[in-house]
């Protein structure tokens, strides 16, 4: 029976190493919340988290401030936009597992330093 | 009552072009079903899909009606649709700021204008229901907040000022207010809700819809499906189809996937094939409506699209080719997208017109800035410089400006008949600011056909199929082959109205 059980735990473990090294972690993520999948994923993770997974840790207020443009330009502001204010889930620009560029480029040439793919 | 069963024609419709381009929309078709023994998630006064400009002013007007179970359900991330991303450019006859203005205007000039334009194929009845609510939608905009410039436009094909614009020129200068006060009066909003078909009642009505939760557009989706019960009714109001490659090209062989599209993302019409598999009416699915305000150097809408609608009226646009003018610059879309498109080098390869306009004149506007900004407009300081850049034959360009300033001065265009009225004082003169022209994808005239009251009439019976309304781009047949610019947003949120009027009897 100890000997099923070590078996059943270095499994597990064997898994758990695999399925966090199949994916991709941005840095900044790794460092906070290391593997804990469920940190994001409160939908399971065969799907794709709620708009308000990112909302836990993120203030979109904050947010605001931190892209905030030139006055000539304020509603070029990505996290406070002209054409759906602050209500746009981060995740149509930000992802997690893979690059993805900024709503705003599909119809402008706007500059987006800080984004990252 | 229709005894035919509607969901037994699927082959029938399948056999229409529509039908086998929707085929390849995507691996997972929605599918109505009959409700028998279906059991409900969730039961719901008002069922509103799309959150554009008919279905927020549906939700507005619902409200307004007594209604206290209202939803808008929208598959995509963000509200908003095409409405959120428009140039904000509203045509009213009879309105306010044309009474403050001095500038005679009626229901009957709109409607003709907009016949001339539909080529004879319009729908006078609905044109004319339009035209004469559009002040009431106006009313719904300013009690939301929203914000006009301080001005009237004449855009292409009308024959007086009669559009109002957003401060910020856009169509987010009206969704904005409408969706807060639409929150504000108690509507339910739901994003990232995937419309998956119509659930049917015993006697073929609607009687609701399959709603998919957590839905990521363009992505694999195991979200699961709810059964919704609409008590009243299901308003579809999920725009047009210009972002659906294989729809267009259905009508259109051109109009390939290398044609720029302005239009949003998820403008790929799954509500539209949805009422077809129903038995609904096609209408005029093959005019597809290019802009011809449009730029080459950025993408979708973009700023150029507001700038060039702005300064068409006292621009030139030039053949770069010959240095000469091509056509009247305010004509209907189609006219000027036909013949922009016919601008090309001795090779036969597509070459852009560009827009002329003397800075004076452009500086009015808040996108002439941005155009010069972001590197997608232009200014010089004299002709010699212009031609330069563009490589257009400068002496016909010369004698070409200097022969339009005649134009301006008498007031009469003897080269195209362009109405000089707003070009009146305005002549071409530098410096000058230019940008450069090609058509985009933008507005779907087809859709279903539609009643006054915005029912959804039914292709074998010629009734409307009960507990079942559209409004907006969704809708075909109201402005036959072409589109006048800015009449749009009264349609959509006029009928948006008056579906709600109908389902409430109101």
């Amino acid at each position: 029976m100890k000997t099923l059980k070590m078996m059943l735990a270095l499994g597990l473990l064997s898994l758990s190493i695999t399925s966090a090294q199949a994916v991709q972690i941005r840095d900044f993520h790794k460092d906070v919340i290391g593997r804990d999948c469920k940190a994001c994923h409160d939908h399971g993770i065969k799907q794709f988290p709620s708009d308000e997974a990112c909302l836990k840790c993120h203030n979109i207020d904050d947010l605001v401030k931190a892209s905030k443009r030139p006055e000539e330009d304020k509603w070029q502001n990505p996290h406070n936009n002209l054409h759906y204010g602050k209500d746009l889930p981060c995740q149509e620009c930000h992802a997690e597992h893979k690059t993805k560029k900024p709503l705003c480029s599909n119809c402008h040439t706007f500059k987006f330093d800080k984004h990252i793919d | 009552m229709s005894n035919i069963d509607l969901l037994g024609r699927r082959k029938f419709i399948a056999g229409l072009g529509a039908a086998a381009g929707a085929a390849m929309v995507s691996p997972a078709m929605a599918v109505s079903e009959k409700a028998d023994g279906v059991k409900w998630d969730k039961e719901l006064e008002v069922v509103i899909i799309g959150s554009g400009f008919a279905g927020l002013a549906a939700s507005i007007e619902a409200i307004k009606l007594g209604a206290k179970d209202v939803h808008i359900f929208e598959k995509m991330a963000y509200f908003g649709g095409n409405s959120a991303i428009n140039g904000g450019l509203f045509a009213v006859p009879g309105s306010p700021k044309q009474a403050e203005k001095g500038i005679k205007d009626s229901v009957e000039r709109m409607v003709a204008d907009q016949l001339a334009s539909g080529r004879g194929i319009a729908d006078e009845g609905l044109l004319r229901h339009v035209a004469s609510h559009a002040n009431e939608a106006l009313q719904m905009t300013l009690e939301a907040g929203a914000e006009f410039h301080p001005y009237l436009q004449q855009l292409g094909g009308h024959s007086v000022a009669r559009t109002y614009q957003t401060t910020v020129s856009c169509g987010a200068g009206i969704t904005q207010p409408l969706l807060k006060m639409s929150r504000k009066m108690g509507v339910h909003t739901h994003n990232r809700s995937k419309f998956e078909g119509f659930l049917i009642g015993k006697n073929n009505e609607v009687v609701g819809v399959k709603m998919r939760e957590n839905y990521h557009f363009g992505e694999n989706q195991p979200g699961k499906v709810l059964n919704i019960r609409a008590k009243r009714g299901v308003i579809v109001a999920t725009g047009g189809f210009a972002q659906n490659i294989n729809l267009r090209m259905a009508q259109d062989p051109t109009l390939t996937a290398e044609v720029g599209c302005t239009n949003a993302p998820g403008a790929t019409g799954e509500g539209m094939f949805e009422m077809f598999r129903l038995g609904a009416v096609p209408v005029h699915l093959a005019h597809i409506q290019s802009g011809p305000w449009a730029s080459p150097d950025e993408g979708g809408f973009g700023y150029v699209s507001n700038y060039s609608i702005f300064n068409f009226p006292h621009s030139i646009a030039i053949n770069r080719l010959t240095g000469k003018r091509f056509m009247n610059e305010i004509a209907d879309r189609k006219t000027r997208a036909d013949a922009e498109l016919s601008c090309r080098d001795e090779k036969g390869n597509a070459l852009p017109p560009i827009l002329i306009t003397s800075f004076k004149d452009s500086k009015k506007h808040p996108n002439t800035a941005k155009v010069i900004k972001y590197n997608v407009g232009w200014k010089f300081d004299s002709v010699e410089e212009l031609a330069s850049h563009f490589k257009v034959p400068l002496k016909e360009l010369k004698a070409q400006i200097k022969e339009y300033n005649e134009y301006v001065k008498t007031g009469k265009d003897t080269q195209f008949g362009k109405n000089m009225t707003k070009a009146k004082d305005k002549y071409i003169q530098a410096p000058f600011t230019v940008v450069r022209l090609w058509p985009k994808v933008h507005y779907c005239q087809g859709g279903v056909q539609v009643t006054k009251k915005a029912e959804v009439k039914d292709s074998f019976t010629g009734k409307p199929i009960q507990g079942l309304y559209a409004a907006g781009e969704v809708c075909g047949g109201i402005h036959g082959v072409s589109r006048l610019g800015s009449c749009s947003i009264p349609e959509c949120m006029v009928m948006g109205m008056t579906a709600v009027r109908s389902m409430m009897k109101a």
